[in-house]
């Protein structure tokens, strides 16, 4: 029986010594999709080609011939990257036609690596959202609890990881869209530090903070795909120079000595009591392999979020201007239609999400509101950031819960948008500071997962995998059921 | 107070159709409500601060041919021509 639980540095391992065939992997891979799908509704389309590009590879693998180092791994990509003549469908009706003319860097590095994209995952529209429900195909399931929302944006890709529908996914994080839902579906989610990786080809939403990052089953495989995926890329002027960091090599350093941040804005008011129960536990473990943990207090998190929804809707808004359904988009007709009134009309095809931060988008940098919330928002931004770049004048890493509740059920928030938004609150901090944070699946309560978050400071990405990787260590998590 | 009105005005700037406005809106205006929160941050004497990428970091300001025709990908392209909708 083909183990398809297996870590991606495992699979790796066995597909290069010729223990696993590549096609049988992923044929089971496409066997299990086939049978949880119904139930999870992670993809929103199956590389049909999958099978085809396996044998290929076993081929070469058998021929001796020099083979990337994803050795034919099944990766799942969130479907706001584009993978050259693929569907990509930010699953917006929008786009329901889109067929991407070209690759995003992160999609041509993985396949000079022989990574095989097994499918598109699901998301909330353009990545607005943290339960998937706002995707216009239908919402992912939670694997932990099928009435439960996996989280969001990159749901589909956090259900496919941990239900064993691939060996990992790529996903993208504009306030936590990569560890909320890792959280809630136990996987590991990672940001990395803004410029880190290329996001040309990744969708627009709100460019001045979103990342894209691995969710894998193990820290050290998150550490693996950053090895292949981040550095400097002449498409998009944010990357940032890494020098070819190797963010594997040592990651068993351990934090003896480091010092650690309590950020306790991050665990007063709403925060779940079993919630907070976990994070004291991590600390705890933290403390055990000799790491000093303390209070910190970063005031201006009370107003991340309204800050972080400001800017966003403002870059949206902008971003989003270009789907006037004439240069992509879907088959809608303009005979009959004046300009205007075609775009309006076309525009129809937005979510109402998308069609509310759209809205939001247009207001709050207009004139005579500029001031009160599109300026501010960016003030709070910039007091954020001096506020954590104090904190790790002391600390080496922050930590606090990665999402201060646990998974609901499916249309539980979806009518309050404000308790909506306020479950963003741990996770806007590394967005609107550009800093890596790492969501390691930590404890499940009443059958539900529970994430711890930890921060680095900017291009601290190698210190943060390893405390990752230490903390990881220290727990042993059941099996989902599904 | 953010109003409906304002609201609705800034829709058809943004060219957006939409057909049940009060429920729209009112959740537009629950969002936009919240943000007041701002207000009480503190941080009107804040300077703000933006990444400055020197010109030197950037590309090279040259031409690079891409290898498809992009324009035979619209929607509407009618073999030496795009069909858009008329102009009022």
């Amino acid at each position: 029986m083909m183990n398809l639980k297996i870590s991606a540095l495992e699979f790796v391992e066995e597909a290069k010594n010729g223990n696993i065939s590549v096609e049988d992997f992923i044929g089971k891979t496409l066997e299990r999709i086939d049978s949880v799908e119904d139930k999870l509704h992670a993809f929103l389309s199956i590389n049909d080609k999958a099978l085809d590009q396996a044998r290929e590879l076993d081929k070469k693998i058998k021929s001796g011939k020099d083979v990337g180092s994803c050795f034919g791994m099944p990766v799942s990509i969130k479907d706001n990257m584009c993978i050259k003549n693929s569907k990509t469908t930010c699953a917006s009706k929008m786009l329901e036609n889109f067929i991407a003319p070209y690759d995003a860097t992160v999609i041509s590095k993985l396949k000079k690596q022989d990574a095989i994209f097994i499918g598109k995952a699901n998301m909330d529209e353009f990545a607005m959202g943290l339960t998937t429900e706002f995707s216009a195909y239908g919402p992912s399931k939670n694997p932990w609890n099928t009435e439960y929302v996996p989280g969001g944006s990159s749901g589909g890709s956090a259900v496919s990881v941990s239900s064993f529908e691939c060996v990992a996914s790529l996903g993208s994080d504009t306030g936590g869209s990569i560890r909320n839902p890792a959280s809630f579906c136990s996987a590991v989610g990672y940001k990395p530090t803004y410029g880190l990786i290329s996001r040309y080809g990744l969708i627009s939403y709100a460019n001045s903070i979103e990342q894209i990052g691995p969710l894998t089953r193990t820290v050290k495989d998150s550490a693996f795909m950053l090895n292949l995926i981040a550095g400097i890329d002449p498409n998009d002027n944010t990357t940032v120079n890494n020098n070819n960091e190797d963010y594997l090599a040592n990651i068993d350093s351990g934090i003896e000595g480091k010092k650690i941040g309590i950020i306790t804005d991050m665990m007063g008011d709403g925060i779940d009591p079993e919630v907070l129960t976990a994070t004291k536990e991590a600390i705890s473990k933290l403390e055990g392999l000799g790491a000093v943990c303390e209070e910190v207090s970063l005031e201006m998190v009370k107003y991340s979020v309204a800050a972080y929804y400001t800017i966003t809707a403002t870059e949206a808004g902008s971003n989003l201007a270009r789907y006037d359904n004439l240069r992509y988009g879907y088959d809608f007709p303009v005979e009959g239609y004046e300009f205007n009134s075609y775009i309006s009309k076309a525009r129809r095809n937005f979510g109402p999400e998308v069609t509310r931060r759209m809205i939001i988008g247009g207001f709050v940098p207009s004139a005579g509101h500029a001031g009160k919330y599109f300026l501010k928002a960016m003030k709070v931004k910039t007091k954020l950031t001096k506020e954590i770049n104090e904190a790790f004048k002391k600390f080496d890493l922050l930590i606090a819960p990665t999402v201060p509740v646990l998974p609901f059920k499916i249309g539980e928030k979806i009518d309050d948008p404000v308790s909506l938004f306020l479950i963003d609150i741990n996770t806007v901090t590394a967005n609107l500071t550009g800093k890596p944070a790492i969501s390691i699946p930590f404890k499940i309560v009443n059958g539900l997962p529970i994430g711890i978050q930890l921060l680095a400071n900017s291009m601290n990405d190698k210190l943060l995998l390893q405390a990752a990787h230490a903390l990881e260590q220290t727990v042993t998590l059941p099996e989902v059921p599904i | 107070m953010v109003t409906v009105e304002e609201i609705e005005h800034v829709s058809k700037l943004m060219k957006i159709d939409i057909d049940d406005h009060i429920e729209y809106l009112d959740k537009v205006k629950k969002m936009i409500s919240y943000f007041d929160i701002l207000d009480s941050a503190g941080v009107e004497s804040e300077e703000i601060s933006m990444p400055e990428i020197s010109i030197e970091s950037l590309r090279k300001d040259e031409f690079i041919p891409f290898e498809d025709k992009l324009i035979e990908k619209m929607n509407h392209y009618k073999g030496t021509y795009v069909h858009a909708p008329k102009m009022s």
